[in-house]
């Protein structure tokens, strides 16, 4: 039995089977999975905003969408991985309180879900599945062994679903 | 102004002004209830922010989140979080026992809004006449879900400055002696910026 890796807020962490990472209790935070299937190595970020903005104070890549995913693939690449097989899942994004903002485009959870989408775009990553947004949280479990992604939820009639 | 770098006696000074702005919102919360409110001695916890979630009990544990924001001269995030079956029992005291599930129904969720913003407006008149301030709490929001979930929206408008965050956290319960209490726990999460006039005000300042 592997024991599973925690990250947490603000975190990212690239692994390799027979790893598994998990994100307890994404809100409006986007969880970020990148794999390389054959090499069942891959990453899983924890972030919180969309881009690191200047005048910003500390830095921690893993906070924001566009450098952990610019780092994780970074370092996947280093360890071998091929830009080519490298695909991308992403959940999150919710709106976790009501009442709901009056533009819900506005909402963080949204701007970190086109964050995500654009920086993968621009790196030429298959985005091959995402569950974002909505209304609820989610925690997302990341296996590399298999590259199943399981997401959990505390409510709703559906609590498991695969990625 | 860098939380890491509060000397004890600032970090005493911002305990015993949150022990009595929770002292009001504690007197408030009973008569609400019609029952005697206890309170622990104020935590005052400077964190990682990615382990917020693990102090109130784990990311995954359920829990009914109210959060304010705090406007005026002084700016920040109230957080007002309670256990599920707190919000429960809590909501069945006050709005009586209908068969639903409270907090599924729109009076559930619009009533604990509204102890919210009684627990913050309380707490922010006490804390605004000592600093003489103006304070002002925002409309509040609700929600039930992952304590990690609940608790990330209001991390990001801290995570703006820096990746610690400043916690006065106090908890409290009602003292019906029964086996299930109702439990809660308050927390003032102050900008940093208005940490540093908070501490300026009161003569604190570094």
């Amino acid at each position: 039995m592997t024991e599973k890796q925690r990250i947490g807020i603000a975190e990212y962490r690239v692994a390799s089977a027979p790893q598994v990472l998990v994100s307890y209790g994404l809100g409006s935070c986007v969880g970020i999975v990148l794999y390389d299937p054959d090499l069942k190595l891959g990453g899983l970020a924890h972030t919180l905003l969309p881009e690191r903005r200047s005048g910003m104070g500390e830095a921690r890549p893993g906070k924001f969408v566009s450098l952990a995913i610019r780092q994780m693939w970074q370092e996947l690449l280093e360890l071998g991985a091929d830009p080519e097989r490298i695909v991308a899942k992403i959940c999150g994004g919710a709106h976790m309180f009501h009442p709901p903002p009056e533009d819900p485009s506005r909402t963080i959870g949204q701007r970190n879900i086109v964050t995500a989408r654009q920086t993968l775009a621009e790196l030429g990553i298959e985005l091959q599945a995402e569950d974002v947004g909505g209304g609820l949280g989610r925690t997302v479990e990341f296996d590399l062994a298999s590259g199943k992604v399981l997401l959990r939820f505390a409510r709703g009639q559906e609590r498991t679903r695969e990625l | 102004m860098t939380f890491s770098r509060l000397s004890d006696l600032q970090l005493d000074t911002l305990r015993e002004l949150s022990n009595i702005g929770m002292g009001h919102a504690a007197t408030a919360l009973s008569q609400l209830l019609r029952r005697g409110i206890s309170l622990h001695v104020p935590n005052l916890t400077v964190t990682d922010i990615s382990e917020v979630p693990t102090l109130l009990g784990g990311a995954e544990m359920v829990v009914a989140g109210v959060t304010l924001d705090v406007l005026g001269e002084a700016r920040g995030n109230i957080l007002l979080i309670f256990p599920r079956e707190s919000a429960e029992r809590l909501l069945g005291a006050l709005v009586g026992q209908t068969g639903l599930d409270p907090l599924e129904t729109p009076l559930g969720a619009s009533t604990l809004c509204e102890v919210g913003n009684i627990l913050a407006s309380a707490y922010l008149t006490a804390l605004g006449q000592m600093l003489q301030m103006v304070l002002i709490p925002s409309v509040p929001r609700m929600a039930l879900d992952m304590a990690g979930a609940v608790v990330d929206a209001v991390l990001i408008e801290l995570s703006q400055s820096g990746d610690l965050a400043l916690m006065l956290e106090t908890e409290f319960h009602d003292n019906e002696g029964g086996p299930e209490p109702i439990r809660g726990h308050f927390f003032l999460l102050p900008d940093p910026e208005t940490l540093h006039v908070i501490l300026k005000t009161v003569g604190e300042d570094l």
